[in-house]
């Protein structure tokens, strides 16, 4: 099996439009939680707040590659393109099919999503459609935007898979190098906020609804007062890469890729479930030949939901006991959905490399239910360079990755 | 409309759906080898007019038959004085 180097990173989140910027931030303690302004018309809403990322620059896309991007797809293109900036990519080595792009979402462009649905009902007309919209709406529209962005002509695969489509994509693209079937791989998430996105996890009781006048303290992961998740959008792009072949090159190298496990749940079809939580850690420990004790920090999920964090704090508990720190950066970034493990990934290695430990935003009182942990409440220095990253989905798809510095 | 306001409004349509700039809008343009729309742009060109005009051309043969800027003002003046818009 080959092995498997991280070469480059971009983003573009609620907290930066590139991965310093958004180091910085959390380094600040900054959040990018904001009042929704035009989201009280929508009625039955009652989630008004959300984390939004700054859309700018775009028309540097050229129009012919923009046009068949939403907003997510920008974002993802963007990312794309800090990433191979980053990892010093030489023209011209993008083709030949050797690399590839996995890429996903929770859904496809949900703003162009809903204005179609309004251009077309309630009369059922077509007429007024354009192309360029089917192409947005499309649920691989991240994944083909990016390759035909970048003139990608290796493995193609579209990881939407809700929250966890983001590390999704990123375990895909170390099986593939590491497998030897691509010699590198762009990889990673994207979303974008809608009032439909909210009001599908407000539907569920899972958003945040008891902080709208206070947003700043509105995502709370593992607290006490936590009451639901704040939507976020961005998108986090990341290229793998085969070790030798980066070395050759002189590519930077910002990690190891050492282990990933995905797997379902089994159980409920929204419900995180300890059980189901823990397999997967173990099965990406296992993957990754480290034992539990190997872990230095773990980037938790935990999205401030009542449920799922309990969940996880006691799967982190039973396999990893309380010595392990561990944070969620989703008090800052709010939850990006399908590009949360890809940003949150990217942040918690920025952090290491700078020697910090990012900590849960809003960790005043930690939950009985969360307890037994190590949290990390506050900016702390580490020497920490084996990562655990979380994502965990609804129908139960667990997703993990172990990373070394 | 007059043929100036058509001129105008269909420029505009180029310049906002397409970012095409304005001083390659030239009557004598073809649409697809000066102003490089291609199969995918025409589509979204008539929903774009359609939209702008508030007239009705999806299924009008005539559109095959347009290559310049030109054909498209002429067909809309055409189109105008047909469906009275």
């Amino acid at each position: 099996m080959k092995r498997v180097v991280i070469t480059g990173m971009g983003v573009v989140s609620p907290l930066g439009g590139n991965v310093a910027e958004q180091a910085a931030a959390l380094e600040a303690g900054r959040h990018g939680i904001r009042r929704m302004p035009d989201w009280a018309t929508y009625k039955g809403l009652r989630s008004l707040i959300a984390a939004p990322a700054e859309l700018k620059n775009e028309k540097a896309i050229p129009r012919q590659n923009r046009r068949s991007m939403g907003r997510m797809s920008i974002f993802a293109a963007q990312a794309a393109m800090e990433a191979l900036l980053d990892a010093r990519c030489e023209a011209g080595t993008l083709g030949g099919g050797r690399v590839g792009c996995v890429a996903g979402s929770t859904t496809a462009s949900a703003i162009t999503l809903s204005n179609v649905y309004e251009t077309m009902l309630p009369e059922r007309d077509f007429s007024q459609l354009q192309t360029m919209q089917f192409f947005q709406c499309l649920s691989h529209t991240v994944a083909m935007n990016l390759a035909q962005y970048l003139g990608l002509q290796g493995v193609l695969l579209s990881t939407n898979a809700a929250c966890a489509s983001g590390l999704q994509a990123i375990g895909t693209a170390f099986d593939l190098i590491r497998s030897g079937r691509q010699d590198a791989v762009f990889c990673g998430g994207a979303e974008e906020l809608h009032p439909t996105v909210t009001g599908s996890f407000d539907m569920l009781m899972a958003a945040s609804t008891e902080y709208n006048d206070r947003p700043d303290e509105a995502s709370r992961p593992f607290d006490a007062a936590r009451d639901g998740l704040v939507c976020g959008e961005g998108a986090g792009i990341l290229l793998l890469e085969e070790r030798d072949r980066a070395l050759r090159r002189g590519a930077p190298v910002y990690a190891e890729v050492v282990g990933f496990h995905t797997c379902s749940g089994g159980s409920h079809i929204s419900e995180s479930h300890r059980e189901g939580i823990a397999r997967c850690m173990a099965g990406a420990l296992e993957d990754a030949g480290c034992a539990p004790s190997d872990v230095d920090y773990v980037s938790a999920h935990a999205t401030a939901t009542r449920q799922g964090d309990g969940e996880e704090a006691a799967a982190i508990g039973a396999l990893l006991g309380g010595r392990v720190p561990v944070s969620s950066l989703k008090g800052h970034l709010g939850h990006t959905l399908g590009a949360s493990g890809a940003i949150e990934l990217i942040a918690a290695l920025a952090g290491l490399r700078k020697g910090v430990l990012f900590p849960t935003r809003n960790l005043t009182r930690v939950a009985e239910e969360c307890s037994g942990l190590r949290h990390v409440t506050a900016l702390e220095p580490t020497a920490a360079r084996c990562l655990m990253k979380n994502s965990f989905a609804f129908g139960g798809i667990n997703a993990s990755l172990v990373c070394r510095l | 409309m007059t043929r100036e306001e058509i001129v105008a409004s269909i420029n505009r349509v180029f310049e906002e759906s397409f970012e095409i700039e304005p001083e390659r809008l030239v009557p004598e343009a073809n649409i697809f080898l000066d102003l490089e729309l291609d199969s995918l742009d025409t589509v979204d060109l008539v929903v774009a007019i359609q939209k702008r005009f508030g007239v009705s051309i999806r299924d009008d043969e005539r559109v095959r038959a347009i290559r310049t800027l030109n054909d498209v003002y002429a067909f809309i003046e055409n189109i105008q004085k047909e469906q009275g818009a």
